[in-house]
C-alpha cells in the first residue's frame, strides 16, 4: 500500500532519531499508525485476514527495527495482530452459525462424520477458540492444524464464494472491526493511568513513606490518586541521576500538597528502612516477570530486598512485553549521550585521541537497568495487582502465541 | 546392563521390604534400556522385539498381540506387552509407548459405547500404571490420554465409532508429537544459549541433546561441563554424543560440581517429571546442582516436554514412591552397612529459572495452572 508507506517512513525515521520516545508516546503512536495502515488497506477477495496481518506485520517489522529498545512497539504490533487474529475467528464463526455450513465443510472431519454439519460448526468453532489460546495441556493431543486461524479463514471464505455480494460486506465488516479494536486499544493506552491509580488508595495507606525514583506519569498518577482521597502520606523522591527527572516530580508532588523530600540516588540504602513501600515506574516488563527500569532502579529493588520493603512497580498493559530478556544490560540497554554527565571541555584535557591507545577516560550513560523478577513484590497494571509469576497470564490473554517473532511471512496465494 | 536386560522380559517390581537387597524398579530398567552406555543393549532388544513379532507392520503386530490379550475380560493383560514392545524402541519415550499402548486397546476394544470403551481404558491404564508405579510419565502419560478420551469436546459429537478412529488416530500420532515437542523445545532454548557460554548438564536428557545438537548446528560456540552420573554413567554416554557432534565437552566426577560451578553460566537438567509445584523429578544429584547453582546465581533451565506434567505434589524427598536401582561401588559392601539406592530426587520450584516445554517458556508456577486446567 503505497498511501501510507511515507506515513510509515516517518514514524521509523522518529523513532530512529529518539524523537519518539517514552512507552505511553511510542505506544499510543504506534496503535495510530496500525490503525491507518488498516484503513488503507485494500481488502483483496480471499484471505483477507491473512493479508491484513501480513501487511501489519511487514509495518511492524520496519517499526521494531527502527529502535528495538522501545518494546512497547512490539507490544502494539502483536496486540493488533492479535486484534485480526480475534475479529477474524469471531466474524466467521458468526458466518458459519448463519450458513450452517454445507456438510463435509473441513477437510479435516473426513471420517464418516459428514451427516452432522451443524455440529461440525460447533467443533469448528471450538478450534477457532483454541487458535487463539496459547498451547496447553488440554490441546496437546487435540488436532489442531498448523496456522489454524490463517488457514481456516482461508477455508472459509473459499466456501462463501458462491455469494460475492455477500463476501464485500463481510470483508468491510472485518476492517471496521479491526478499526474498532484497534480504537479501543488506544482509548486503553490513554485511560490506563485512571484505571491503575483507582487501585492507589489500596495500597497507600494513611502515614506511610513512599519511595520512588526518578519520574514516572504513572507513579505520578497514583500518587495524585491518593492524595485526592485525602491520604496524607510521605514521598522519597530519588532524583534520578543524571536524568534528574525526580526533580520534576518532586515540584509536581509538592504542588498538590504531599509532603516531598528529594533525595540522592545514593542516598537510597541510607533512606530505605524509614520506607514502608516502594512505588516506580517501568520502560518494560518481560514475560518473566523482569523489568526493564530506568537506571538505578536495580539498586532501589536490592535496597528494598535487604529491608524487606515491598517492591511494588505500577505500568500500563501496553508495556507488557512477551519476550524474555536474553542478557537483557546489554541487548535491552541504550547508550546515551554523555552530556548529561559532564559538561563539554570538561574533561578534554583526558580526551586527547591523539595517544597511541586511544582514550583513557571512557564516559558511559546507560539508560535502563534490569531487575529480576525475584526482587519485584507486586506489579499493578490496569487489570489489577499481579505477583511476578503470574505475568504470563496477562501475556496469554493479550497475545497469540505465533506472533512473538514478527516477520513478515512470505504471502501465499 | 546384563541383570536388567534379563529382568526386563518381566520386570514387574513387587517391593518386598523382607527381602535382602531392595528390588530394582521398572523405572529403572527402562532408564537403563535408555541411557546405558553400552547402545548394542538396545540392538538386543530390538532384534529380541522384532523376533518375537515377525510381521513387518508393527502396527498390525502390535494389533494382533493387543487383540489376542485384550479381549475383554479375558484376562487382565491391559496392553502391557504393547507397552513393552513400544518401550524397547530407543528413540520412543516412555510416555509415547504408553498411549500407544493404550490405543492399541480402542483398537482392539469390542466396546459399543463410549462408556464400555472408557471402563476398558481405565482399566488398561490402571494395569499400565500398576506395572512401574515408579515411572511418573508413564502415569502422566496415562493419565492425560484418559483425560483426552473423557473430556474432549469434540468427542461428545461424533458418532462411537468416528470417535474411535480419532483416538486411534491420536494416538498413534503421540509419538510424533513427542518427537515434536522436542523439537520445538530445541528451537525455543536457542535464545537462551549465547556464545562463549558454559552449560553444565547432568546425567543423559534426549530433550537437552537435541537442544545442545540444534545449537551446534546454529554455529553457536559454547562449552558443556558433563557430570558423570554415578552410577549408571549416563553423562559419560551424554559427553559421548556431544564429542560426537563436535561441542567441547569437559566431564566432572559428581562431586566437582560446586567446585566447577564459578565458570558455568548455566545449568540445563532434562526431567523425568515435572510435578504441581513446578518443581522437577529428575536423576538423582539433580536437586544439589540446582542448590549450588542457586546460591552462585546461576540459571537453572529445565527442558521437558508437557506430558512429563504430572499431578504428584512431593513435599519432601521421601515423599515419591522411591525408585532404586543398584550401586556398584566397586569393593564389596560390608555387612551392616546401608547403601541408598534412590534414583532420583526433587528439586523444589524455587530452585528452577524457567522451563523450557513445548507449550513455551514457563515459569514454575505456571506448570500448576497447566494441570489445574487440564484435570479440573
Amino acid at each position: 500500500m503505497p498511501d501510507v508507506q511515507p506515513l510509515v517512513s516517518e514514524f521509523v525515521l522518529k523513532l530512529k532519531r529518539r524523537k519518539v520516545e517514552g512507552s505511553h508516546a511510542v505506544a499510543r503512536q504506534t496503535a495510530e499508525l496500525l490503525r491507518s495502515v488498516v484503513s488503507q488497506h485494500r481488502m483483496g477477495s480471499t484471505n483477507q485476514a491473512a493479508a491484513l496481518a501480513d501487511a501489519i506485520r511487514g509495518v511492524g517489522e520496519q517499526l521494531i527495527a527502527a529502535n528495538p529498545i522501545e518494546l512497547a512497539v512490539g507490544n502494539i504490533v502483536r496486540r493488533v495482530l492479535h486484534i485480526i487474529k480475534e475479529e477474524d475467528i469471531s466474524s466467521t464463526a458468526v458466518g458459519i452459525e448463519g450458513l450452517s455450513v454445507t456438510a463435509d465443510s473441513d477437510d479435516e472431519y473426513d471420517s464418516g462424520n459428514d451427516d452432522h454439519p451443524t455440529l461440525s460448526a460447533a467443533v469448528l468453532a471450538a478450534h477457532a477458540r483454541n487458535a487463539l489460546r496459547a498451547p496447553s495441556l488440554q490441546t496437546l493431543l487435540e488436532d489442531i492444524p498448523v496456522n489454524t486461524g490463517l488457514s481456516r479463514s482461508a477455508s472459509s471464505t473459499g466456501d462463501s464464494d458462491g455469494k460475492s455480494g455477500d463476501k464485500s460486506s463481510k470483508s468491510r465488516k472485518l476492517k471496521h472491526d479491526v478499526i474498532a479494536a484497534i480504537g479501543d486499544l488506544i482509548d486503553e493506552i490513554d485511560t490506563c493511568y485512571d484505571q491503575i491509580s483507582e487501585q492507589a488508595v489500596e495500597h497507600i495507606h494513611q502515614n506511610e513513606v513512599i519511595l520512588t525514583l526518578g519520574r514516572s506519569r504513572t507513579v505520578k498518577e497514583f500518587l495524585y490518586a491518593a492524595k485526592e482521597k485525602k491520604r496524607s502520606f510521605r514521598v522519597f523522591v530519588a532524583e534520578g541521576a543524571p536524568r534528574y527527572q525526580g526533580h520534576v516530580l518532586a515540584k509536581e508532588l509538592v504542588e498538590k500538597g504531599v509532603q516531598t523530600t528529594v533525595i540522592t540516588d545514593s542516598a537510597v540504602f541510607a533512606m530505605i528502612s524509614r520506607v514502608n513501600m516502594v512505588i516506580v515506574g517501568a520502560h518494560a516488563i518481560m514475560a518473566n516477570g523482569g523489568v526493564i527500569a530506568p537506571v538505578g532502579m536495580n539498586m532501589v529493588a536490592l535496597a528494598a530486598q535487604r529491608h524487606a520493603v515491598p517492591f511494588v512497580v505500577v505500568a500500563g498493559s501496553h508495556k507488557l512485553c512477551p519476550l524474555y530478556p536474553h542478557n537483557p544490560e546489554v541487548l535491552l540497554n541504550e547508550l546515551k549521550s554523555p552530556s548529561d554527565l559532564l559538561d563539554f571541555g570538561e574533561f578534554s584535557n583526558c580526551m586527547n585521541c591523539s595517544t597511541q591507545d586511544g582514550t583513557l577516560l571512557n564516559v558511559v550513560n546507560p539508560t535502563f537497568d534490569y531487575v529480576p523478577p525475584k526482587l519485584v513484590s507486586l506489579f499493578i497494571t490496569d487489570t489489577g495487582g499481579h505477583s511476578p509469576s503470574y505475568m504470563y497470564r496477562l501475556i496469554a490473554e493479550y497475545y497469540s502465541a505465533d506472533d512473538l517473532v514478527v516477520r513478515r511471512k512470505s504471502t501465499s496465494s | 546392563m546384563e541383570p536388567h536386560a534379563a529382568a526386563a522380559q518381566n520386570p514387574n517390581p513387587t517391593p518386598n521390604a523382607s527381602a535382602g537387597p531392595p528390588p530394582i524398579s521398572a523405572y529403572y530398567q527402562t532408564r537403563a534400556e535408555h541411557h546405558a552406555v553400552v547402545s548394542s543393549d538396545w540392538l538386543a532388544h530390538a532384534a529380541a522385539a522384532a523376533a518375537s513379532l515377525p510381521e513387518a507392520d508393527a502396527a498390525a503386530a502390535a494389533d494382533d498381540s493387543a487383540a489376542s490379550l485384550l479381549s475383554p475380560g479375558s484376562n487382565g493383560g491391559g496392553g502391557i506387552e504393547e507397552f513393552n514392545f513400544w518401550r524397547r524402541k530407543p528413540e520412543a519415550a516412555e510416555a509415547v509407548a504408553a498411549i500407544m499402548a493404550l490405543a492399541a486397546v480402542i483398537r482392539s476394544s469390542r466396546a459399543t459405547t463410549m462408556m464400555e470403551l472408557e471402563i476398558e481404558l481405565k482399566k488398561a491404564s490402571d494395569k499400565l500404571k500398576s506395572w512401574d508405579a515408579t515411572s511418573i510419565s508413564l502415569s502422566a502419560a496415562c493419565d492425560l490420554f484418559m483425560r483426552f478420551v473423557t473430556r474432549t469436546s469434540h468427542l461428545e459429537h461424533e458418532k462411537f465409532d468416528a470417535a474411535k478412529s480419532r483416538l486411534i488416530e491420536r494416538g498413534e500420532k503421540f509419538g510424533e508429537i513427542s518427537l515434536k515437542a522436542r523439537k520445538t523445545i530445541a528451537m525455543l532454548s536457542q535464545d537462551f544459549i549465547s556464545d562463549a557460554c558454559t552449560i553444565l548438564v547432568h546425567g543423559y536428557s534426549r530433550v537437552v541433546l537435541e537442544v545442545l545438537k540444534l545449537a551446534a548446528s546454529n554455529r553457536k560456540l559454547f562449552r558443556v561441563l558433563c557430570t558423570e552420573g554415578r552410577p549408571d554413567r549416563t553423562g559419560l554416554r551424554m559427553s559421548n554424543e556431544l564429542a560426537a557432534l563436535g561441542i567441547p565437552v569437559k566431564v566432572l566426577i559428581d562431586s566437582a560440581v560446586a567446585y566447577s560451578m564459578d565458570e558455568v553460566d548455566m545449568v540445563f537438567v532434562g526431567a523425568d517429571g515435572v510435578v504441581e509445584s513446578g518443581g522437577i523429578i529428575n536423576m538423582m544429584g539433580t536437586y544439589q546442582i540446582a542448590l549450588v547453582a542457586q546460591s552462585m546465581n546461576k540459571p537453572v533451565y529445565v527442558a521437558a516436554e508437557s506430558y512429563k506434567f504430572a499431578r504428584l505434589y512431593p513435599l519432601d524427598q521421601k515423599d515419591m514412591t522411591p525408585a532404586h536401582r543398584p550401586i556398584d561401588f566397586g569393593v564389596p559392601i560390608p555387612a551392616g552397612v546401608e547403601v541408598e539406592t534412590s534414583a532420583r530426587d526433587y528439586t523444589p520450584p524455587q530452585y528452577l529459572t524457567l522451563l523450557l516445554t513445548d507449550l513455551g517458556v514457563l515459569t514454575p508456577s505456571v506448570v500448576s495452572d497447566e494441570l489445574i486446567q487440564l484435570y479440573l
